[in-house]
C-alpha cells in the first residue's frame, strides 16, 4: 500500500515568482525507509512540508496537484488527524519546541491528540528509553546540549507513534557522536516498529545504508527516484548536485570501472570490508 | 566525586530540588502568591507588612530557597528605594501644609517622606511575594494551577508561550550581547548615553529573531495536532495528563480557604476600618516624636 502519493505537485511560496516546487510526482510505499537528497534550496523542505500538510495548511502560497497520505488528501485534514498519520522533526530542533519541559514537550502532542493518560505515560517511557532522554524529563528542553535537544525533538514526534515520519535534516545541528545517535535511533525505528521514514539529509554517508529508497531532488524537481546502490553508483551525477555518496561506494565504484571488483556496491564500511576480503581472497 | 543538584534551573530563575512546598498543589501556591502579593496593598501600617516580609523570608528558609540567590534583587530593591525617597524630596507637595524636619543639612518634609517609606514597604512586601513564588514554582506549575481553575486552554496554553518566549527573549539577548562582546565591543568603557544607544540597536535583531520564532513555533503546534479549541477531532476532549497528576488534598483545601479567608477579612476590615490606615501606625508616632515633628 501507498503510504504516500504525491501527484503533479507545483508549489510557490507567496511573494515568490518561481515555484519551489513543480510537477512532483511520487509515490512512498508503506514501511519504506526513504532518503530525500539534493542540493540546497532544491526543494527538499519544501517537498517533505507538502507531505506533512504544513504546504498549504500553515503556509502562504498557490498550490496545483495533490497529496494524499494513506488515501487521504492531506489538505482535507485537520491538524490532529494529519498528526496522527504523519509527525515531524525539523532540522532546528529548539524551533519546535513548545513546553517547558522534556516531559511536557513529549506529552504535549500526546494531549492534542486525545490519548488516554494510562497511554500517554507508556508512550512517554517509551519514547525517552528509544531516544535516551529518559534523564532529561525534568529539564526545559531549551537547556540541554545540541544532540539532547535532536533526541527529544524525536522523542515528541515518535511518542504520537505516527504512521509516517519525516526527519528533515535530523544531524545538521549536531556533532558527530550525536549523528550516529540520531541514525542508531532511525535504525531502531525501522527495525522494530515498521514506520515508514523520510528523511531529508545532506549526511548521505549515516542513511544510505538504512534507505530502501533514495529520492533526488533538485530545482524544484524529483530528478530520479531509486535503490541506493544504484543512485549512488552514478558518482559524476551526484557531484554535478553537490552530493557525495558514501566514501565506501565511491571507492567500489571506482574499483568496478576497470573491472577490478564485480558485484553490488557496499554503502557501509562493514560491507565494504567484506568486499574488499573477497576481493582479496580472489586475487589470491 | 560529583555533587549533588540543590537547585533547578527555570526560565524565571532557580528553583530547590526539593522543598516543602512541592507538597501542595499548584492552585495553593497559587493562592499564596495572591495572597502574599495583594493583601499589602490594603495594609499601610509598615509594621504589618514588615512582619509580612519577615514571615516571608521564613517561608523562603522553610522552602529551601538559597537566600544567597535574593542577592540579584539587591540591585532592584535599592533603585526602587532611591527613586520613592527622591521623588519624595525632591517633589514634595503643598509645603506648606507639610512638617518640616533637618537631617544632615538637608530639608525633608515628614508626611511624603513616611508614605514614601510606607509604599515603599508595601511594594517590598508584594514583590517578595513574587519571589517567594518564582523561587519555589515553576512555570509547569502556573500552567497546572492556572488549568485546574478551569482557566480556558488556549488562554493557559497562550501564557505558558509567553512564559517559553520571555525565556528565548532573554537567552536571545544574551546571545547578541555576547557575539558583541566577542567582536571587542566594550561595555564598561562606554558612556550611559551610547550604552542606552546599544541597546536600542539591539530592539532589530532581537524582533527579527522573535517575529521568526513565533512564525517556527506556529508551524510547529501545527505540526504536533494542536487546535485552538483544544478538541483532538476525535469527538473527545483533550486530554491534561500533567494536570491531571496534581490532585487537591484535605491540606490543600485547608490552607487554600484559610488564605482566601483572612484575605478577604483583611480586604474588609482595611476598607471599612481604619486599623491598616497609615495613621494606626506606632512606628509613625516613634519617628515622628523622633524627628520632633507633630
Amino acid at each position: 500500500m501507498n503510504a504516500v502519493e504525491v501527484r503533479d505537485l507545483t508549489w510557490r511560496y507567496e511573494h515568490t515568482t518561481r515555484p519551489a516546487l513543480e510537477g512532483v510526482n511520487l509515490d512512498i510505499v508503506e514501511r519504506e525507509f526513504v532518503l530525500v537528497v539534493g542540493p540546497n534550496e532544491a526543494g527538499k523542505t519544501t517537498l517533505v512540508a507538502a507531505i506533512k500538510g504544513i504546504i498549504p495548511h500553515s503556509m502562504s502560497g498557490i498550490l496545483k496537484g495533490e497529496v494524499r497520505v494513506f488515501g487521504e488528501r492531506v489538505e482535507d485534514m485537520k491538524a490532529p488527524p494529519l498528526a496522527r498519520q504523519i509527525g515531524m522533526v525539523f532540522a532546528d530542533p529548539e524551533s519546535q519546541f513548545t513546553a517547558l519541559t522534556v516531559e511536557e514537550e513529549i506529552v504535549f502532542g500526546l494531549e492534542n491528540i486525545g490519548w488516554p493518560p494510562a497511554g500517554i505515560e507508556r508512550q512517554v517511557r517509551w519514547a525517552a528509553e528509544v531516544t535516551d532522554v529518559a534523564d532529561l524529563l525534568d529539564k526545559p528542553p531549551y537547556d540541554i546540549s545540541g544532540g539532547q535537544k535532536q533526541r527529544v525533538a524525536i522523542a515528541s514526534v515518535i511518542a504520537m507513534e505516527p504512521r509516517i515520519l519525516i526527519l528533515d535534516e535530523p544531524t545538521s545541528m549536531i556533532d558527530p557522536l550525536g549523528k550516529d545517535q540520531v541514525r542508531d535511533i532511525c535504525a531502531e525505528l525501522k527495525r522494530e516498529r515498521e514506520m515508514t521514514i523520510i528523511v531529508v539529509e545532506h549526511n548521505i554517508e549515516a542513511f544510505a545504508p538504512l534507505a530502501d529508497k533514495v529520492v533526488v531532488v533538485n530545482d524544484g524537481h524529483v530528478e530520479r527516484v531509486g535503490p541506493p546502490a544504484e543512485l549512488f553508483a552514478e558518482i559524476e551525477y551526484l557531484a554535478a548536485r553537490d552530493l557525495a555518496p558514501p566514501q565506501v561506494t565511491t571507492l567500489f565504484e571506482r574499483l568496478r570501472r576497470p573491472g577490478r571488483y564485480v558485484g553490488e556496491l557496499p554503502l557501509t564500511d562493514e560491507a565494504g570490508i567484506a568486499a574488499g576480503r573477497r576481493l582479496l581472497e580472489a586475487a589470491r | 566525586m560529583p555533587q549533588a543538584e540543590i537547585a533547578k534551573k527555570t526560565l524565571l530563575g532557580v528553583v530547590p530540588v526539593s522543598s516543602p512546598f512541592y507538597a501542595f498543589h499548584p492552585v495553593t501556591r497559587l493562592t499564596m502568591l495572591v495572597f502574599l502579593s495583594v493583601a499589602p496593598l490594603f495594609i499601610d501600617v509598615p509594621e504589618i507588612n514588615l512582619v509580612l516580609i519577615g514571615v516571608m523570608f521564613g517561608l523562603l528558609r522553610w522552602g529551601r530557597v538559597r537566600l544567597m540567590d535574593l542577592r540579584k534583587y539587591t540591585p532592584l530593591v535599592v533603585t526602587v528605594a532611591l527613586f520613592m525617597f527622591t521623588i519624595a524630596f525632591v517633589s514634595p507637595g503643598d509645603t506648606e501644609r507639610l512638617s518640616r524636619f533637618e537631617l544632615a543639612g538637608l530639608t525633608f518634609y515628614f508626611e511624603p517622606m513616611w508614605w514614601a517609606f510606607v509604599s515603599y514597604v508595601r511594594l517590598m512586601a508584594m514583590l517578595l511575594g513574587a519571589i517567594l513564588y518564582f523561587s519555589t514554582n515553576r512555570e509547569r506549575d502556573v500552567l497546572v494551577a492556572l488549568r485546574s481553575l478551569r482557566v480556558p486552554y488556549p488562554v493557559s496554553y497562550t501564557v505558558g508561550l509567553s512564559l517559553r518566549s520571555a525565556g528565548m527573549f532573554m537567552q536571545d539577548f544574551a546571545t547578541i550581547r555576547e557575539a558583541e562582546q566577542a567582536r571587542a565591543l566594550d561595555l564598561e568603557s562606554m558612556s550611559l548615553r551610547d550604552k542606552l544607544k546599544l541597546y536600542t540597536m539591539y530592539t532589530v535583531p532581537l524582533f527579527a529573531v522573535a517575529l521568526r520564532r513565533a512564525d517556527e513555533i506556529s508551524t510547529a503546534l501545527f505540526a504536533r495536532g494542536y487546535t485552538l479549541s483544544g478538541r483532538p477531532g476525535t469527538g473527545g476532549k483533550r486530554t491534561d495528563y500533567i494536570r491531571d497528576r496534581f490532585v487537591m488534598r484535605p491540606a490543600d483545601w485547608l490552607v487554600s480557604l484559610a488564605l482566601i479567608a483572612l484575605f478577604v477579612a483583611i480586604a474588609i476590615i482595611g476598607r471599612t476600618t481604619g486599623l491598616f490606615a497609615v495613621e494606626a501606625s506606632p512606628l509613625r508616632a516613634i519617628v515622628a516624636a523622633a524627628l520632633g515633628v507633630a
